[in-house]
């Protein structure tokens, strides 16, 4: 007997109520009820399968479980073990064929040599997606090859979408879905995108970390169905997703990356890696000498108005400020500071990136002076000193914000309060650095309000930037 | 000698009297010039072409033609092109007797400018691939180019010349005349719908096209085509 086979007239009343509560139902939830796409049942399943999951703590087949489980997932999930009658508390399917008729989402984590039929069981049972976390396919060679090729000749003969192989999984915080490790649950507005494993999930941990968070990550590994074009398609109508990042090695369907990208409205980063590897060769044209591949993803880039970020940094701070920071209505910034050298720093990096210092309006000026102590700098940047306070910040920012077109706040001391200077939505960058436990406090408060916050000035400004970087200006 | 690649064994490179006339038929303006097989016609060209002239050795799978010898440059009169076109195929390393020799090809020296660059290379994954840059030693020394995938615009090809880091050179710096980007956007339009209307062919370099005030002018131009 399966204490899992249950029928599915009695299966659908608990789950819709526990999925109602939730707000996931597209009854409840107007979000979802306008959409409908192909990549739902791997991005906002309604029920998992967990194909081989195990009770020893150090398999992936656990930790995937547990994961899933520990972010409160919200529908049913289902172990599947032939040789467990329970793990982590549920109960157990002994195979595929046992799970109750039309579960979502299966998560496979099985040897590679079983991926096939596992995968043509979940067809039978009517599963519409799967994730198959396990490796040894394509990226190990000889029989691995013939494994991946039987799975894409699989999904294109059913339409059944597949993420991977050899691939860290989804996690989609909003939907409480950690089909993936580590644990995190922190729900934001950037989408990650990687093909490898780690560096999206570094990505993903620093948002976390600092409590802005993902909205939604997927490890594409060997792409042998879904690849970072149909993501890119689902993102663009994600209504969490507000900037997108992606680590790529290549695109894998340039033609259809063109299509999507284009008629992707919200801002796309990608890191693309392999620069250096495509050799130059020696050539009679200068021409080809001198057309690398990189040189032609940097012009497929430019023209699809892809932002390119040179390194791991770069993409997060790029996607942070795209996401979150709406694009001043001009150049000209004011520094507002603390820290002198923070102000000089921001300063030289505002120059080397096209923004404008503006000088301070008189009448501005003469203001602030009554306002602030004497021995405050009234000038661009403008100098708090040291013993600066939110209050005094408060000040600043109010008297300065309809005379520039965006104010980059730069708090250099461990100052209390600081996220009850800013404002979200509004044409501010801020900075902070040098307050040690009391800035770790006030990042935290201002993630949470959606205002980003970056650890240096180059950092921030070079991501203020990119705000700018497809404004077109002729020759 | 090395043995050429794959990608050039199915390939040649057209002569450069053909990669002009295709480029004329897409109204690039290429200098004005006639192929010339014996040393009176070279006298005559330069005389109709008008002095100074150069005059370039014409020969299937000869691609270096000034390392061989192959080139003369500022020639002042018809009799000194007479006398060349003899020099030419005299001096010529390789042996003359072992080239496919077409004649020589004698053209007009274009007026002073801007040395720029634009050609096209065809990838098996990104298709037509269209390039410009700077010449001389900013597109050797600095690499300072930009690529577009076409289809191309006009002002895309225009931002394409703001994007190099020499781009002050082309706009009038230190008093020099501004070049006419117009133009030079259109050569690289005009190259983009080669690509587009000719799959055959596999790479074109322009180089260098002098860039003037008004104009501007193909002075070498070599065109790949696969068999």
């Amino acid at each position: 007997m399966n204490p899992v086979n249950v029928k599915p007239s009695r299966l659908d009343n608990p789950e819709r109520r526990v999925l109602h509560k939730a707000g996931i139902l597209p009854a409840v939830n107007p979000l979802y009820a306008q959409m409908s796409h192909p990549l739902d049942a791997i991005f906002r399943p309604l029920s998992v399968a967990v194909v081989g999951a195990s009770n020893a703590p150090e398999k992936y087949g656990h930790i995937i479980l547990k994961n899933i489980l520990d972010a409160g997932f919200p529908g049913p999930v289902y172990p599947v073990n032939p040789k467990a009658r329970e793990i982590l508390g549920r109960p157990c399917a002994r195979s595929i064929a046992d799970l109750p008729p039309g579960v979502d989402l299966a998560v496979i984590i099985i040897p590679a040599r079983t991926v096939p039929q596992a995968l043509a069981e979940a067809g039978q049972r009517g599963i519409k997606a799967a994730i198959i976390i396990s490796g040894g396919f394509a990226e190990s060679g000889g029989d691995g090859l013939a494994l991946q090729r039987e799975i894409v000749e699989f999904t294109r003969r059913t339409g059944m979408r597949v993420v991977g192989p050899n691939c860290q999984g989804v996690n989609n915080p909003h939907h409480g879905l950690c089909a993936s490790w580590p644990l995190l649950t922190q729900p934001g507005e950037i989408a990650v995108i990687s093909q490898s494993g780690t560096v999206g999930a570094a990505l993903m941990d620093w948002a976390s970390q600092e409590r802005l968070g993902c909205s939604t990550f997927v490890s594409l590994g060997n792409r042998s169905d879904v690849d970072e074009t149909d993501v890119i398609d689902f993102l663009a109508h994600d209504p969490h997703t507000r900037a997108v990042a992606a680590y790529l090695e290549g695109v894998k369907d340039l033609e259809r990356f063109r299509r999507a990208v284009s008629g992707c409205r919200k801002p796309i980063v990608i890191l693309k890696s392999g620069r250096t590897a495509e050799g130059r060769r020696a050539a009679e044209s200068h021409t080809r000498s001198l057309a690398g591949r990189d040189e032609l993803y940097t012009a497929l880039f430019r023209q699809l108005r892809v932002h390119r970020a040179d390194s791991l940094e770069d993409l997060y701070d790029y996607a942070k400020a795209l996401a979150y920071i709406p694009r001043p209505g001009g150049r000209r910034i004011l520094t507002i500071t603390s820290s002198g050298g923070s102000g000089i720093l921001a300063t030289d990096w505002a120059e080397w990136s096209g923004l404008l210092i503006a000088p301070l309006p008189d009448q501005v000026a003469e203001t602030l002076r009554g306002l602030l102590p004497s021995h405050c700098i009234v000038a661009n940047p403008l100098d708090l000193t040291g013993d600066a306070t939110a209050a005094l910040y408060r000040k600043v920012v109010d008297t300065t914000q309809a005379h520039v077109d965006c104010q980059v706040i730069i708090f250099g001391d461990p100052i209390l309060d600081a996220a009850e200077v800013v404002t979200p939505g509004a044409s501010q960058l801020v900075i902070f650095l040098g307050g040690a436990d009391v800035e770790r406090r006030e990042r935290e408060r201002m993630h949470l309000k959606k205002v980003p916050v970056f650890p240096t000035p180059e950092r921030g400004i070079r991501a203020l930037a990119r705000l700018f970087a497809y404004d077109e200006a002729a020759p | 000698m090395t043995a050429p690649s794959s990608a050039e064994d199915r390939s040649r490179w057209l002569p450069e009297p053909e990669a002009l006339r295709l480029l004329s038929g897409y109204d690039l303006p290429v200098i004005p010039h006639r192929l010339t097989t014996t040393p009176e016609e070279a006298g005559r060209a330069a005389r109709d072409l008008g002095c100074p002239v150069a005059m370039k050795v014409v020969a299937s799978g000869l691609v270096h033609k000034s390392d061989v010898g192959g080139v003369r440059l500022n020639i002042a009169t018809a009799e000194e092109a007479a006398a060349a076109f003899t020099a030419i195929l005299d001096r010529l390393t390789p042996d003359p007797s072992r080239l496919a020799i077409h004649g020589i090809l004698v053209a007009k020296m274009a007026a002073p400018g801007t040395e720029v660059i634009v050609g096209m290379v065809r990838d098996p994954q990104f298709g037509p691939a269209v390039m410009v840059g700077l010449g001389g030693i900013f597109v050797e020394l600095y690499k300072d180019v930009a690529f577009r995938l076409p289809p191309l615009g006009l002002a895309e090809a225009r931002s394409m010349f703001a994007d190099l880091r020499g781009a002050p050179l082309l706009s009038g710096y230190r008093g020099r005349p501004p070049c006419d980007l117009d133009v030079l956007a259109t050569c690289a339009c005009s190259v983009a719908r080669i690509a587009a209307e000719h799959p055959e062919i596999q790479e074109i370099d322009l180089n260098p096209i002098i860039a003037h005030e008004r104009g501007c002018t193909i002075v070498d131009a070599k065109v790949r085509v696969r068999l």
